[in-house]
């Protein structure tokens, strides 16, 4: 399995697999000529791709700010190297000076090694866009890679957890596959976990007709973060908000972005403006999620294929405002551990969304350290993208990627005692963090921002 | 064959340029920006958005930020770069008098324009050659180079050090402003010089003409395309995004505190 021709790659979705996300994989002998097609189709729609192909100059400014290259040393993980895995045929089929000078200008033909190259590599960026930061012209690798994965989509190469999770979306409304009872259950469960824990009295409403708020939380949130889900629910309860969750869209996530900006991506929209018009809502609140986010903020206008009248904001847009405008009575005391914050890349680099994570922490917890670079100069998890494949090549693969991050935590020193928080307020980076900072023996617990603000709440 | 290449190859030239540059921003303009891909920094307004281009276009910010040892060549590469053009349109359209409009006397602003010229093109060769060691020496650097990437600075260094040539040992193999300047007034009005032209007998002239011919013919065709790729590129990442008002819906904190929201009931606040 993970190995072809020596590439590290995850395991590939079935055919039966790749049928559930409506593809009909293309055989190995029309592959190349598929492939072009699209190619070609999408180089005429994306100027942003055009322009990642036509302009690069190859200074290598990129390399050194790149976590996988760091992380791996593999110079097809150098970002602009990775963007000449498609650069390369784009220049044979759609370049003069490729197609006449071929070799000189760094033009080859496509073959299904090349796509099997495409697959291997384009599932070890993390599209974090810290190359796009760092290119002197902007040039923004990551919507080459978008533009590679959604080709080896099409042509049905797609690792089994994207092929998967996309399904499992379609079917149940959310990553995770839970169904409406389901999601009922946990959240009951969470309630009395909140009386037990916090002695406060807090409901999870969900699909209430009439709601103000439709809260979207991350799907992970039900299994592997229940804090981000309590301290949500606390955080509304507290300042009296009439709110929801939608059991038929409850995932602020969207894979879509990550495999196929197409049918996978609008699905998920569609879903939300559906849930959004039928329960009245007057504000959508977005979970902890960053890729999510992203796809949330600056793709639903674009995917939407109706009016969205509904204002779409992060949680911590609006926490951080109830932060600074001193409405929420906070014990830091309650978060008496030393804290540094991990910035999403999607949060910081993507969506603006810096500031507001530091109001938050910091009103929460009596220790915050920065860690460096920050903001929207920080470095990836190594989960971006949601490459948290389990198979151990790849799981290796992830300790590598992580490498730039535990060295940053590090150096803060918050793990110094063992008793440390690593804030990281985004499910990709929370799946990917939980086992690494254990890898990289950090001395730290991951948690999420509303978790910590749950805490720190002063009911009376 | 120096007829040729003064001459007639001008005229081609300016054809593959021209048509070569609009073949290629043609085919940029017919792709469209489909979503929403600003990155950091988020201008709150268009004079910001500018702010932002103008300090990548002018300082290199980004390289300044992310990659210091590499801002340095290339910085000083591009402002001698910019120089030396602006150096050699000044220079011969105002046969070096051009300080003169600076309050200089005539004979300042020649020796001025010569010396600016001369360590313009030395700094210039000093950066090329950083570029191009830098690409031979740093592993990374090495990795992302290709036959053209070294091609590029070759063709380029070919032509400042035959310039240099021309400015340091002007008297002997250099060509002063005046012959140069009826040569290109020749040129622009579409009329042939004599032929016992002096620009024709000046072998590195025609040389130095030759490369930068060669240089601007692939222009269109490579990567030197960056100069415009800069401003397509920042138009679709540096733009700006208006952020929806804070604030929730129906949401009056004090008086949800007030009637003891979230707290068991007869445990309200007083």
């Amino acid at each position: 399995m993970p190995e072809v021709n020596g590439l590290k790659m995850p395991a590939k979705a079935s055919e039966k697999e790749m049928k559930n996300i409506h593809i009909d994989p293309v055989p190995d002998d029309q592959k190349v000529e598929v492939a072009l097609q699209h190619l070609d189709e999408m180089r005429k729609k994306f100027r942003s791709f055009v322009m990642a192909m036509e302009s690069c100059v190859k200074c290598g400014a990129c390399a050194e700010n790149c976590h996988t290259y760091l992380g791996t040393k593999d110079p097809n993980n150098i970002p602009t190297n990775r963007a000449e895995l498609i650069r390369k045929i784009y220049k044979r089929y759609f370049t003069l000076e490729g197609r006449w000078f071929g070799k000189l200008v760094g033009a080859e033909d496509l073959t299904l090694d090349v796509l099997e190259q495409w697959y291997s590599y384009f599932y070890q960026c993390n599209e974090c866009r810290r190359c796009a930061m760092s290119c002197p012209f902007g040039i923004d690798t990551c919507e080459v890679t978008f533009v590679g994965r959604q080709i080896l989509h099409w042509l049905g190469m797609v690792p089994k957890l994207h092929a998967n999770v996309g399904a499992a979306m379609e079917k149940a409304g959310n990553h995770t596959g839970l169904p409406k009872p389901s999601l009922i259950d946990t959240l009951e469960f969470l309630s009395e976990e909140i009386q037990e824990e916090f002695g406060v009295e807090v409901n999870f409403p969900v699909d209430k007709p009439d709601s103000d708020i439709l809260y979207i939380p991350s799907s992970a949130d039900f299994l592997l973060n229940p804090y981000t889900l309590m301290g949500a629910g606390m955080f509304f309860t507290y300042i009296g908000a009439n709110w929801t969750i939608p059991s038929t869209v409850a995932e602020a996530g969207n894979f879509g972005l990550l495999f196929d900006q197409r049918f996978t991506q609008r699905h998920n929209v569609t879903r939300l403006l559906d849930a959004s018009q039928k329960l009245g809502i007057k504000k959508i609140v977005w979970g902890e999620c960053g890729h999510g986010w992203r796809a949330a903020k600056m793709y639903i206008p674009t995917l939407a294929d109706r009016p969205v009248k509904w204002p779409i904001v992060h949680l911590h847009d609006e926490t951080s405002y109830y932060v600074n405008t001193n409405q929420l009575k906070l014990d830091p005391g309650k978060n008496n551990h030393p804290t540094t914050l991990h910035d999403p890349c999607n949060y910081g680099r993507a969506c603006g969304m810096t500031k507001q994570l530091r109001d938050v922490l910091s009103a929460c917890v009596t220790d915050f350290r920065e860690m460096t670079p920050n903001q929207e100069k920080n470095f990836c998890c190594g989960g971006g993208s949601a490459i948290l494949f389990d198979d151990p090549e790849m799981y290796d693969l992830r300790i590598k990627f992580s490498a730039k991050k535990a060295e940053q935590v590090r150096a803060t020193g918050v793990g110094a005692n063992g008793d440390g928080y690593l804030c990281a307020p985004c499910s990709i980076c929370k799946a990917q963090l939980y086992p690494m900072v254990e890898e990289h023996k950090l001395g730290v617990e991951v948690k999420g921002l509303i978790d910590l603000l749950g805490k720190a709440l002063v009911w009376k | 064959m120096s007829y040729f290449i003064l001459q007639i190859l001008p005229y081609l030239t300016m054809v593959i340029f021209t048509f070569g540059l609009l073949y290629r921003l043609g085919r940029w303009a017919g792709s469209r920006i489909v979503h929403n891909i600003t990155l950091s920094p988020f201008p709150q307004s268009n004079t910001q958005a500018l702010g932002i281009l103008g300090a990548e276009l002018i300082f290199f910010r980004s390289l300044f930020n992310f990659d210091r040892p590499l801002w340095i060549g290339a910085w000083l590469m591009h402002i001698a770069l910019f120089s030396v053009i602006g150096g050699h349109v000044v220079g011969i359209y105002f046969l070096g008098r051009q300080f003169v409009y600076l309050g200089m006397s005539a004979s300042l602003s020649e020796n001025m324009s010569a010396v600016l010229g001369t360590s313009m093109g030395l700094l210039m060769l000093a950066g090329l050659l950083y570029l191009l060691i830098r690409r031979f020496t740093i592993a990374k650097v090495k990795e992302v180079t290709g036959p053209s990437d070294y091609l590029h600075l070759v063709l380029l260094l070919t032509i400042v050090v035959i310039g240099n040539i021309m400015r340091l040992w002007e008297h002997d193999l250099g060509i002063s402003y005046a012959p140069v300047k009826d040569y290109v007034t020749h040129l622009v009005m579409l009329q042939p010089v004599p032929m016992n032209h002096e620009v024709l007998t000046k072998p590195l002239f025609v040389l130095h003409l030759l490369f930068v011919q060669i240089l601007l013919m692939i222009f269109p065709f490579s990567k030197l395309m960056h100069v415009f790729g800069m401003f397509a590129e920042r138009w679709i990442i540096n733009r700006v995004y208006k952020e929806p008002a804070p604030g929730l819906p129906n949401v009056d904190v004090a008086a949800a505190r007030a009637a003891g929201a979230g707290l068991p009931s007869g445990d309200g606040a007083a």
